[in-house]
């Protein structure tokens, strides 16, 4: 019953009025986020959230802030909380700033046992930060010791923006991570 | 296929509807399942697991409030099975919850503490560390204690399903899981405290009670709330002869399990400084406490002067409609055995010219359960949400139920629920408005002279047709006057058109009064052309406002601030102050009262005070004191039984309200049926100039209790900002956003600030009444200039 | 024959010395009695006199106001008013004992979760004026601030056994 209910009419408290939300997510942003609404009932708009905010954090540059989610919420005329808990609940979004490359090495049984708790530590002492930081120069997020991404017939493995790269050495981490711009 | 299945659980047989969950049928037959995230008023989430029982052939435990029941299901909630997943359930959610029920204001009523002594076990064998989570700030009302949380999400599914304001919420996943509101923000809905009923644990206390007392030391009292016409049934917890708290009493037909926050929170208000703890009377010019004795006789004199001067208009007695039904009753017993007949409760109405043809009182034109079922509700000067929060939560249900809410306002205000017809004008529009609704009826209306010309003049929109075809085509459709409506200078006019369009539509027509009592105040007769049950009068009086307009010698003012209180409070406070002798039966003792009245009599407000509210139902609900009165203050109705004694009048001998109680009853059982007729009233011009005032009042300015109850004030709602408009009416007058202004009305001028508000329409102004930068103002809905200052 | 016996055993005071026998024994043997107020009976760690308002080393009173004392006191001898202190913690603002009513049971002392409310070894007391029997929240913490020493070793002593 609840999660039916039409939400258009409701007593919600927007941090943002729709105007507002439109100035700040980009034409494209807008034009993306309405073509995921398009697919849920309008009841329904709940749905089209999380899509709406990877539109958002790719807007951003790789991190969503308070205003670009009070601007989702505004725009898809949610209760901001909506946004809120979907924003903080996965982690392919991010609530502050990053560096621009991702990456994240698995240390699931596999790989672990092929040494890749090794490779964390030749990473997090070649770039000097650990796990969770991103690089001075904003250019290297060590995003999190991701668990097991199933790769593990080319354990270890690791994911730079969304690629794996198996059989990992130090040399081969010195060869991926030195090509990113 | 039959409705019901046959179920098996325990052992016992029993009969269930079909598509009932296990734990329902359970809990009506007494067998007890363990349960944190189960509420039956809330929808399923079935996310604690406490309620895991063993059914036969599924080859795991099942959650009970999860799980319909099927025909020759067999349910063990004790096996060994059952007993052995609620244990391991309870271990885990005891994991993270921190052993500080000492300091825990929900240890001795926690669930979990209870749930624990019967399924946990006695030494934790988890040795690491507990999480902890940061406390929210949720505003005056709510405390948090959020490391206690189990996430049961009862209080985000109540501000889903209930309050109908989704503000909690569960974010972030797994170990990092919080309740809360992300970013800092209070919870704003008007029925928020009740999520500190729903929380099983102590995440989420009361804020005005935080360590006041335990569960245990507290004796409860049961009573009806005294702020609005719902009545809602509540508990007082009291301890060493102090209220401690307000929880609600569970009643179905009334408030369900719930009761809005002003219901719970106005106790604070009780203990208010400004408390009148001793008779006081005026001799000089020099206010000096004295003994009831001399303060009923120095009343009685100064009463019995006037009535000798003046005869029968000697005073106007002005009366709360928050007063009993026995105190209404008496006071117009005492009133009218001295031969005076100006009384009258309807403090705020302006327009009284069809008074003779009102019905017995107003109703709601339907019970309060009804009211789920409608199918189709125009609201007619009604912001429900603000002024009677449970009835608002009922037409939300019908509304979720598929009911067509429709709303013809004089503000475009917020429903927490989805609104299918809108007109917003102007209160100075209203009438044609309502006309032009009535006019867009297919039905042909049986109009009494003076409406038909409204309506025939009433210009047509097809929002008005569409509002009067949805009303005609419900099989149950209501018509629900606000206090706006009552509050209209062309009250008359509208309550005719509102009359019309009903019979004409079909739908039953109702009004939502203020205050608790004001069905019971007209039943008693405080009024002026009515007496007790409804009886005629010889010499009929003057009503509230005329009183105040022709200023009276005298007045005896009961449970009242004027000022605050009356419609016009401008009027009100003139003729107080221009009056020879004022007596005032009061809870509260204010510096303005101070200044115009003679003699102030301290009664027992609400807690304190035993009587019977009717409420907007017709429900005669009778309560007990809870709390021995402070200092000399005594029950309203035990005053005027010794001052009717004191003036010598015939029939004040009681010795019970139920005495009281059972001679209205068998008055109102003995009237004769009033043939309500509704004629029309006059149009009242409007000064094409000037804006219209908009005098609500806001949720928490509802009455003097509410007025000094401080977490309360400190609301969101409580909030005074100054006098709103919309862009194009600022723009027009050269008014900017958060600038000063001059607001006058008639001879009164103030300064306040400006912002601007759209939901406002043209030609409209907002300047709540009932809060004291309002007090020197005149009429609630009327003309008002406002211009830069 | 049992009569001469019976003769000669009243008339030769037989009983009397035999009795006396036993006075004379005790005459030389070690003493029980405890010449109180020079001296005083060995006291155990667990003696149950006046209470006492016990603090944490870093003097923030140990008391939470969970009023589990004044629920199980048989004698309803406490009372406690508890308030949300300036930072927020839960505190008593009252916390009264009436030794008039109080019948030594300890109980409160077992409810104590944070082992604030103690009964130390204190039974030398007296009151002059009524009124005096209430031991108030004051009082009660300056007993403790002074007796803290011994109450803390005599729980550490019965520590074991708790």
């Amino acid at each position: 019953m609840p999660y039916d209910a039409p939400i258009a009419s409701l007593d919600i408290r927007m941090p943002m009025s729709r105007v507002e939300a439109e100035g700040l997510l980009t034409p494209h942003t807008r034009e993306e986020i309405d073509h995921w609404a398009a697919k849920y009932p309008a009841a329904r708009r709940r749905s089209a959230v999380v899509a709406a905010l990877r539109a958002a954090q790719h807007q951003n540059g790789g991190h969503l802030n308070e205003a670009l989610m009070d601007a989702v919420a505004a725009y898809l005329n949610l209760p901001p909380i909506y946004v809120y808990e979907a924003a903080s609940f996965y982690s392919m979004f991010e609530l502050r700033p990053v560096g621009r490359h991702s990456v994240s090495v698995c240390t699931n049984i596999s790989c672990m046992l092929c040494g890749a708790e090794s490779i964390v530590e030749y990473i997090e002492k070649k770039l000097g930060i650990v796990t969770g930081e991103s690089t001075a120069d904003g250019r290297i997020y060590l995003k999190q010791e991701e668990e097991c991404l199933a790769a593990c017939c080319g354990a270890p493995m690791m994911m730079v923006d969304h690629v794996y790269h198996e059989h990992l050495t130090p040399e081969r981490v010195d060869e991926i991570l030195d090509a990113l711009e | 296929m039959s409705d019901t299945a046959s179920i098996e659980i325990d052992g016992r047989t029993l009969e269930a509807p079909r598509g009932a969950m296990i734990i329902e049928v359970a809990d009506r037959h007494g067998i007890h399942i363990p349960r944190f995230c189960y509420h039956r008023k809330l929808s399923i989430a079935a996310n604690c697991r406490m309620c895991l029982v063993e059914v036969e052939k599924a080859p795991k435990p099942l959650p009970a409030c999860a799980t319909p029941v099927m025909d020759g299901m067999k349910v063990r909630t004790a096996s060994a099975l059952a007993a052995g997943a609620q244990k391991a359930v309870m271990e885990f959610l005891l994991i993270n919850h921190p052993l500080d029920c000492p300091i825990c204001d929900q240890g001795g009523e926690c669930e979990l503490q209870d749930v624990a002594m019967g399924y946990g076990r006695g030494v934790s064998r988890f040795s690491e560390r507990k999480r902890v989570v940061a406390d929210k700030n949720l505003g005056p009302l709510i405390a948090t204690d959020m490391t206690r949380c189990i996430h049961c999400t009862r209080c985000v599914r109540f501000g889903e399903e209930i309050a109908g304001m989704p503000e909690l919420g569960a974010t972030g996943r797994g170990e990092h899981m919080e309740i809360g509101t992300f970013v800092e923000q209070a919870v704003d809905s008007e029925m928020s405290g009740n999520v500190i009923d729903v929380c099983p644990v102590g995440a989420l206390t009361s804020k005005p009670f935080r360590f006041q007392a335990r569960a245990w030391e507290m004796g409860s009292r049961d009573t009806v709330a005294p702020h609005d016409a719902v009545g809602s049934n509540v508990h007082v917890h009291v301890m060493g002869g102090r209220v401690k708290r307000v929880v609600p009493r569970e009643n179905e037909a009334v408030n369900e399990v719930w009761i809005s926050d002003r219901d719970r929170f106005s106790y604070e208000g009780l203990y208010d400084e400004e408390r009148l703890l001793e008779p006081m009377i005026r001799r000089n010019g020099e206010w000096s406490a004295c003994g009831w004795e001399e303060a009923l006789a120095f009343a009685s004199r100064g009463l019995r002067s006037l009535v000798s001067r003046h005869g029968a208009d000697a005073f106007g007695t002005l009366v709360s409609p928050n007063a009993s039904v026995e105190e209404a009753y008496l006071l117009q017993k005492m009133v009218r055995g001295l031969g005076v007949s100006d009384i009258d409760h309807r403090l705020r109405d302006a327009d009284f010219s069809d008074q003779e043809q009102a019905p017995l009182c107003p109703s709601l034109g339907c019970s309060l359960a009804e009211v789920e079922t409608r199918d189709a509700v125009l609201l007619v000067g009604a912001w429900p949400r603000k002024e009677v929060p449970i009835l608002n939560h009922r037409l939300r249900k019908a509304s979720l139920a598929g009911a067509r809410v429709m709303v013809l306002n004089p503000a475009d205000y917020e429903f927490n629920f989805r609104v299918d017809g809108r007109i917003v004008v102007s209160p100075d529009a209203m009438v044609d408005a309502l006309a032009s609704v009535l006019s867009g009826s297919a039905a042909p209306a049986e109009l009494c002279p003076g409406v038909r010309e409204v309506v025939d003049g009433a210009s047509h929109s097809e929002d008005a047709a569409a509002i009067a075809s949805t009303l005609a085509d419900a099989d149950h459709a209501s018509l629900l006057l606000g206090p706006m409506v009552a509050r209209h200078p062309e009250g008359a006019l509208l309550r005719a058109l509102a009359r019309a369009l009903a019979s004409a539509t079909g739908a039953s027509l109702g009004q939502l009064t203020e205050g608790a009592n004001a069905a019971g105040a007209w039943l008693a007769g405080a009024l002026p052309h009515r007496g007790p049950g409804g009886r005629s009068l010889e010499r009929p009086g003057r009503d509230a406002r005329s009183m105040l307009r022709d200023a009276r010698p005298g007045y005896l003012l009961f449970g009242i601030e004027p000022e605050l209180d009356c419609g016009d409070p401008a009027l009100a406070l003139s003729a107080m102050r221009g009056a020879d002798f004022v007596a005032v039966f009061t809870a509260y003792r204010s510096e303005a009262m101070s200044r115009y009245a003679d003699v102030m009599l301290p009664i027992a407000p609400y807690a304190e005070n035993s009587g019977t509210f009717v409420n907007l139902e017709g429900r005669w609900q009778s309560f007990e004191a809870a709390v021995r009165p402070p200092g000399e203050a005594r029950p309203g109705w035990k005053v005027l039984r010794v001052m009717g004694n004191v003036l010598d009048l015939e029939g004040f001998d009681y010795l019970s309200a139920e005495e009281v109680r059972g001679e209205v009853e068998s008055l109102v059982e003995q009237a004769a049926p009033i043939r309500a007729a509704w004629r029309s009233g006059e149009r009242t011009p409007w000064p094409r100039e000037a804006l219209c005032r908009l005098g609500s009042v806001p949720l928490y300015a509802a009455d003097a209790i509410v007025r000094r109850a401080p977490a309360l004030q400190q609301t969101r709602d409580a909030a005074f900002a100054g006098v709103s408009l919309n862009s194009a009416a600022a723009a027009r007058l050269g008014l900017e956003d958060g600038a000063r202004a001059t607001v006058r009305q008639g001879d009164a001028c103030i300064r306040l600030p400006v912002f601007i508000d759209d939901r406002l329409p043209d030609g409209c102004a907002c300047l709540p009444a009932g809060v004291p930068q309002a007090a020197a103002l005149g009429p609630d809905i009327g003309p008002m200039h406002v211009t830069p200052a | 024959m049992s009569k001469t016996r019976g003769w000669l055993k009243s008339f030769l005071l037989v009983e009397l010395f035999r009795g006396l026998m036993l006075t004379i024994r005790y005459m030389f043997s070690g003493k029980f009695t405890v010449r109180y107020p020079e001296e005083k009976a060995p006291q155990s760690p667990r003696f149950r006199g006046l209470h006492a308002l016990r603090r944490y080393p870093n003097g923030e009173e140990r008391c939470i106001a969970c009023k589990l004392c004044e629920a199980v006191c048989p004698a309803l001898a406490i009372t406690i008013d508890s308030e949300p202190r300036k930072d927020g913690t839960r505190r008593t603002s009252r916390y009264d004992i009436d030794l008039f009513k109080c019948i030594f049971c300890g109980f409160c002392e077992e409810a104590c979760p944070v082992d604030s409310i103690v009964e130390t070894r204190i039974y030398e007391y007296h009151f002059e004026k009524r009124g005096e029997q209430i031991m108030t929240k004051d009082k009660l913490l300056a007993i403790g601030d002074r007796y803290e020493a011994q109450i803390a070793s005599d729980r550490m002593q019965d520590a074991l056994y708790r």
